[in-house]
C-alpha cells in the first residue's frame, strides 16, 4: 500500500502539482513540500507528493557500496 | 575492485541472521526480482506486518459492511479492502447486496465524491501508516474547511515505531519501509538502535534492496546495533516536517489492534476533538465490532514471522488468492500472496 511513484513536477497552481510520471500526467497535492518547482522530481503517493527525489538510484546505490567497502556504513545518511 | 551487494550477501557464511522486511511493498518486490533465490542458507527474510490491509483486523471490515448496508453510506475504500473477509462478509459481498461501494486513488478523492454527491453520505476506510496516513488528515481538514458535512472516515491507521518495539526479537535486523521513513524520517531509527534494534531504511529497486541487505550483512558483522539509511535520494534524517505536523494536528496517538499482534499501546491514531464530527463510529453510532477471522487461519503467526505461509493448513488449499480466506493472502502485498503468486514454499 505505502508504493509511491516517482514523477516530474510540469506545474504548479495553488498547491496542486501537475506531474508526469513515464509519460502519464494527472493532478496532485503539493501542499506538503515547500518551494515545488516545475522540473523537480517527486514521490507521489496516493495523490500527494510526499518527498523531493534528490540523487538517481545508481548514483545514491554507488555511493552505499562505496561506503560499505571502506567501513564506514555506520554512518547516518 | 569493489564487491557488489550480490557477491556480499551470497558470500555470507556467519551466524544465522534473520532479516525482516517490514513493508509489504518490499515484500512483493524482494519475490518479484527473484532476491529470495540467491540468500545463502545462512540468511533468512521474514515478511513483517507492513502491509496495512494485511493487520487490519476482521471487526474493521464488519464496521464498513454495517455502515454500507444498514446506514446505506456510499464508502470509499483503497481497494485492496475490498476482498478482506470479514467475520460474516466482505466488502465484495456487501456490494453484491446492494451496498454503495466506491474504489478510490486517494482520501482526497473521497472528498470530492462527498462534495460531488451532497445528498449521500461518504465515508473513507482510513486504514494505513505514516505514509498515507497525511492524506486522510488533508482531507479531513479541507472538509472542515469547507464546511462538507456529508464526509467522515472509518480509522484504523496504524504508526510504526511502537511496532519495532513489538517486534524486538522476532529478527536480527531489520528492513525499514522506505516510504514510512520519508514521513516519519530516520530518528526514530537512531532511537531504536539504543534500544539494541537494528535495521537499514531500503529503496525498491533491484539495486536499493540488495545494497540494503548487503549493509545488513556487513553491519551484523560488527556485533553491535546499527542504522544506516540506504535510501537517501528520498529519505531524510528530518522526514517531511509539513506532513507530521498535519499529523499531529488532526489526530492523536491511541491503542490499536493488529491482526496477529493484539493490541499495541499508543500505536495506532485517532482524530483530535477539534475533527471530531468527522469520525463515521460516532456520526452512525457504529455499535462496538471485535470481529473474528477464520480460525484455522494463520495469518498472525504469519505475521510475526512465526510460520512461512506455506506452513498454515489452508495455504493453497481452503486458501487462494481466487477464494482468500485470510488477509495476507487477500493484499497484493500480503506474505502469502506473494508465495502462493511466486510458487515458494
Amino acid at each position: 500500500m505505502c508504493v509511491g511513484l516517482s514523477a516530474r513536477v510540469v506545474s504548479i497552481d495553488k498547491g496542486t502539482a501537475l506531474i508526469d510520471a513515464s509519460g502519464v500526467k494527472r493532478k496532485v497535492s503539493a501542499e506538503l513540500l515547500e518551494d515545488l518547482e516545475p522540473g523537480d522530481y517527486v514521490m507521489v503517493h496516493a495523490g500527494i507528493a510526499i518527498a523531493r527525489i534528490t540523487e538517481d538510484a545508481e548514483k545514491e546505490t554507488d555511493k552505499i557500496m562505496e561506503a560499505l567497502h571502506d567501513g564506514n556504513g555506520t554512518g547516518d545518511h | 575492485m569493489t564487491e557488489t551487494a550480490r557477491e556480499i550477501i551470497e558470500s555470507y557464511r556467519g551466524r544465522p541472521l534473520r532479516i525482516m522486511e517490514v513493508c509489504g511493498t518490499h515484500t512483493h518486490e524482494i519475490f518479484r526480482l527473484g532476491i529470495r533465490k540467491i540468500l545463502p542458507e545462512k540468511i533468512t527474510l521474514i515478511s513483517g506486518p507492513g502491509c496495512p490491509v494485511c493487520v487490519t483486523p476482521a471487526g474493521f471490515i464488519d464496521e464498513a459492511v454495517f455502515l454500507a448496508l444498514e446506514k446505506k453510506v456510499l464508502l470509499c475504500t483503497f481497494g485492496d479492502l475490498i476482498r478482506v473477509p470479514g467475520t460474516q462478509k466482505s466488502l465484495a459481498k456487501a456490494r453484491e447486496e446492494g451496498g454503495e461501494i466506491r474504489t478510490v486513488y486517494s482520501p482526497l478523492d473521497a472528498l470530492e465524491t462527498a462534495e460531488k454527491n451532497p445528498g449521500k453520505n461518504v465515508v473513507f476506510l482510513s486504514v494505513g501508516f505514516e505514509t498515507t496516513v497525511p492524506g486522510t488528515c488533508l482531507a479531513v481538514r479541507k472538509a472542515l474547511e469547507r464546511k462538507i458535512t456529508n464526509f467522515s472516515i472509518l480509522g484504523a491507521n496504524k504508526t510504526m515505531p511502537n511496532a519495532y518495539a513489538a517486534l524486538k526479537g522476532s529478527a536480527d535486523a531489520f528492513l525499514y519501509p522506505g516510504h514510512v521513513s520519508v514521513i516519519t524520517g530516520t530518528k526514530i531509527y537512531e532511537e531504536l538502535r539504543e534500544q539494541g534494534v537494528s535495521g537499514v531504511v531500503a529503496g525498491f529497486t533491484a539495486e536499493e534492496i540488495l545494497s540494503s541487505l548487503a549493509a545488513i550483512v556487513r553491519l551484523s558483522g560488527k556485533k553491535e546495533p546499527f542504522f544506516l539509511n540506504c535510501y537517501p535520494r528520498v529519505v531524510t534524517r528530518e522526514g517531511n516536517p509539513a506532513a507530521m505536523a498535519l499529523i499531529r494536528e488532526v489526530m492523536q496517538p491511541c491503542d490499536a489492534r493488529w491482526r496477529g499482534l493484539g493490541v499495541i499501546p499508543g500505536s495506532g491514531l485517532e482524530l483530535r476533538e477539534k475533527y471530531i464530527s468527522f469520525d463515521a463510529r460516532k456520526r452512525f453510532s457504529v455499535p462496538e465490532m471485535t470481529g473474528e477471522g477464520n480460525k484455522g487461519c494463520q495469518c498472525g503467526r504469519v505475521l510475526k514471522g512465526e510460520i512461512k505461509p506455506c506452513e498454515c493448513p489452508l495455504f493453497g488449499k481452503a486458501c487462494t488468492p481466487l477464494k482468500p480466506v485470510g488477509a495476507c493472502m487477500v493484499s497484493n502485498e500480503g506474505a502469502c500472496s506473494a508465495f502462493y503468486q511466486y510458487g515458494e514454499n
